[in-house]
């Protein structure tokens, strides 16, 4: 018997059906302002997190992609056209602060932060806002260099922010409100957050910062869905004093006196309680190696090195851990005891890269505040090489003294917290470099419980020029490539994309594109407001979009502002 | 401030106060009335010598007074003050002096210093911890519009080392000269 006559009825019961049960979905979707009849593509898979190198619509990490290279697969605008980008629209904040956020896109939303933690969901194609979350801040707040935050992380339908009180919290995507939120460590002592946190494989991971206030630093993993705590990395080891290194990675003599530093340690013990050794920035991801690979910030107090015997382990240091077990791997030390915060913070990049023999190996490169870019070998940490110096150099190690002793560069670098970006179709990676001269002044005072902690201090000449750059590297054989002066020290972040460009911004509100070849300068846009945060790219129904906050710079002190403005081609 | 005067005060300090446990929220009436005695009925003292507590940040404050009660800080006035006060008085102190907005002090700071003071501050980047206004932040007091004299004083007692409760404020202002440290104080005092 055959019943193909109830093949229409069935069929147009079925849709039927279909038809009502997608209304509530619809429904709902318009209260949530923006899932899709076919299930919601808002919702961040580890799959999308561990692609996002290739994903030309969003912009899923503070950096781009787990490696951190910041290179944006879109090649829409591109050098022949990038002379038509226009802002397509801007948003502008409550808070008219420094602003230092990497704008996070997932499917059409954008969730950009301000400093004093707050997050703003935004519709990434009109600008207009979603929801926005002003985190209730606790009385004391302990950070330096500005009441910065560089971003959120995105994983599932939560967003995760760290905040100024020192806090971890989870928010809900559709809706900004608190899922979760933990205490990740005291800021009575000196800890807090202004950096973004990483999402990977169900835990959020997050450094701190501190270093200017005798702190011991950590990278601790949080379940992200509950925010139980998984693991927690002291980057100060009980053992600290290392192997009394009298060289710094380019061999230059650190001027240490390891006899006194000895004596020192025999009268007083391991100094690693308080040794300050912060985690300013993302940790790169290799999901094939399991492990992770982030920077460790300075030794505290900063500039006296008197009552904090050894090599200071891990201070100005690359570091690799297992990212499931939180446990050392490797290491490789910048600076031994250093006494001018000459840090290493800039997030670390994975390329392969060649080595000393011209094989090409999983490589790490690092940006320092020495003005040098570091090449290393991934497996081991070991160094392969480090770049022509980008910025000048004198004087380097004279030791701080009580008047202040003149030395390049100053005690902001180098490259600062600002990210490089790298195109490894080029082999080039870019940095934004600051000349800032300073003289570094020591005087000896014991831990003060909270307050600022340099163990000195350093000062500006004012009498002296201040400038900055962009300079592209080779990193298979450290020689520059090109170089742009600018007329102010840089700070902030910096973009490439398979357009053939290169984006970043500058104190002077200028938020420019250049040839990521040549260095050619091809396009730039006045913001009204020191453009000194990462810029980000996505795409939204079929158009790409640059992303930029121009809200200026404590550190630098750049004009403050509250843009975030987004650019696009003009039609 | 005169010496009969600053003898009445305290005697009248020593007489009035008695250690005492507030609740946590609320700054006992008597004792905020000993304070605006010198600090200023409506937040400004008369004495230009004498810091505004309006307005300040609450943190700031609160560390000052422990600070004077653990003797890291020391002034005549203050140190007697605080000594029969418990921590909970202070911190309810802190608070509410932390709320109260911030008055005007009046001063208009010389025109022909104004560079060499953004020159001076632009050197010891202050702004990075007193933001950009100087208004401040939890442990960072805010500067912007305090009593000129109070800051100018404030500021060379860092320098040479009378005032030893903030080490890094001290250095960096050691590096300082006089007229620089007069033109910041004053400039300050004029925003």
């Amino acid at each position: 018997m055959s019943f193909r006559f109830l093949i229409r009825p069935v069929l147009v019961a079925v849709v039927g059906v279909m038809f009502y049960a997608a209304l509530p979905i619809a429904a709902g979707a318009q209260e949530v302002g923006g899932g899709t009849l076919y299930g919601d593509m808002r919702t961040v898979t580890q799959d999308m997190l561990s692609r996002a190198a290739s994903d030309g619509n969003n912009f899923l990490h503070t950096n781009g992609n787990y490696a951190q290279t910041r290179y944006y697969p879109s090649r829409q605008i591109n050098t022949s056209n990038v002379g038509d980008l226009r802002p397509a629209w801007i948003f502008q904040t409550e808070v008219v602060e420094s602003m230092e956020t990497s704008p996070i896109i997932v499917d059409g939303i954008m969730y950009v932060t301000t400093s004093f933690s707050q997050v703003y969901a935004l519709d990434a194609a009109t600008g207009k806002q979603i929801w926005h979350y002003k985190h209730k801040m606790g009385p004391i707040t302990t950070y330096c260099c500005g009441p910065n935050n560089r971003g959120v992380a995105v994983d599932g339908d939560m967003v995760y922010l760290g905040t100024l009180d020192a806090k971890l919290v989870a928010l809900d995507a559709k809706t900004g409100k608190v899922v979760w939120e933990k205490q990740v460590a005291d800021p009575e002592l000196g800890y807090s957050e202004t950096m973004a946190p990483t999402a990977v494989n169900g835990k959020i991971l997050i450094g701190t910062n501190g270093g200017e206030y005798g702190i011991r630093g950590f990278v601790k993993a949080y379940d992200a869905k509950t925010g139980e705590l998984l693991w927690s990395f002291d980057t100060i080891p009980e053992n600290s004093v290392g192997v009394w290194a009298t060289h710094d990675a380019t061999g230059r003599d650190l001027h240490r006196d390891i006899a006194a530093e000895k004596a020192t340690l025999a009268a007083q013990g391991d100094p690693y309680k308080t040794l300050g050794g912060g985690v300013w920035q993302n940790p790169a991801v290799d999901l094939n190696l399991n492990r992770i690979f982030f920077v460790v910030g300075n030794p505290s107090p900063d500039l006296d090195g008197g009552i904090r015997p050894g090599d200071n382990l891990y201070t100005d240091s690359l570091v690799s851990l297992d990212l499931d077990t939180g446990k050392y791997v490797c290491h490789f030390q910048y600076i031994s005891h250093d006494v001018w915060d000459l840090d290493a913070v800039s997030p670390p990049i994975l390329v392969d890269v060649k080595d000393k023999s011209g094989k090409m190996v999983p490589g790490v490169l690092h940006g320092g505040k020495t003005g040098h870019i570091y090449i290393h070998n991934r497996n081991d940490c070991s160094l392969i090489r480090y770049s022509e110096a980008m910025v000048p150099q004198e004087n380097m190690w004279v030791l701080p003294t009580a008047e202040g002793a003149r030395m390049l560069p100053g005690a902001n670098g180098g490259v600062e917290w600002s990210t490089m970006t790298a195109d490894a179709n080029l082999g080039l990676v870019y940095a934004i470099n600051l000349h800032q001269p300073m003289t570094y002044h020591v005087e000896s005072s014991p831990y003060p419980d909270g307050k600022l902690w340099l163990g000195g201090a350093f000062k500006v000449i004012a009498t002296e020029e201040q400038w900055g750059n962009v300079t592209a590297v080779d990193y298979n054989t450290g020689k520059i490539r090109w170089k742009v002066k600018t007329a102010q020290p840089m700070i902030g972040g910096i973009m490439a994309t398979a357009g053939g460009l290169v984006f970043t911004g500058e104190g002077n509100g200028l938020f420019k594109a250049y040839d990521s070849e040549t260095g050619s300068a091809l396009w730039k846009f006045q913001a009204g407001a020191g453009v000194n945060a990462p810029p980000s790219s996505y795409t939204v129904d079929g158009k790409q979009y640059i992303v930029v906050a121009a809200g200026g710079n404590t550190q630098l002190n750049y004009k403050r502002g509250n843009n975030i403005i987004a650019f696009t081609l003009a039609d | 401030m005169n010496r009969l005067l600053w003898f009445s005060v305290v005697g009248v300090l020593l007489i009035l106060l008695s250690p005492s446990t507030p609740s946590a929220n609320e700054a006992p009436t008597k004792t905020v009335a000993v304070c605006t005695s010198c600090h200023g009925e409506n937040g400004l003292p008369a004495d230009s010598n004498i810091p505004i507590l309006w307005g300040q940040e609450f943190y700031y404050l609160y560390v000052q007074l422990k600070d004077y009660k653990a003797g890291r800080r020391a002034n005549e006035v203050m140190s007697d003050i605080v000594a029969n006060l418990d921590k909970a008085t202070l911190r309810a102190l802190a608070q509410h002096f932390s709320e109260q907005p911030w008055p005007s002090n009046g001063y208009r700071a010389p025109d022909d210093e104004e560079s060499k003071a953004l020159a001076a501050l632009g050197a010891g980047e202050c702004v990075q911890c007193h933001l950009g206004g100087f208004e401040g932040n939890s442990r960072i007091p805010r500067l912007a519009g305090q009593q000129a004299d109070y800051l100018k004083r404030t500021m060379l007692e860092f320098k040479n080392k009378v005032r030893m409760n903030s080490p890094a404020i001290g250095s960096l202002l050691a590096s300082y000269s006089d007229d620089d440290i007069a033109a910041m104080a004053h400039y300050l005092a004029g925003l």
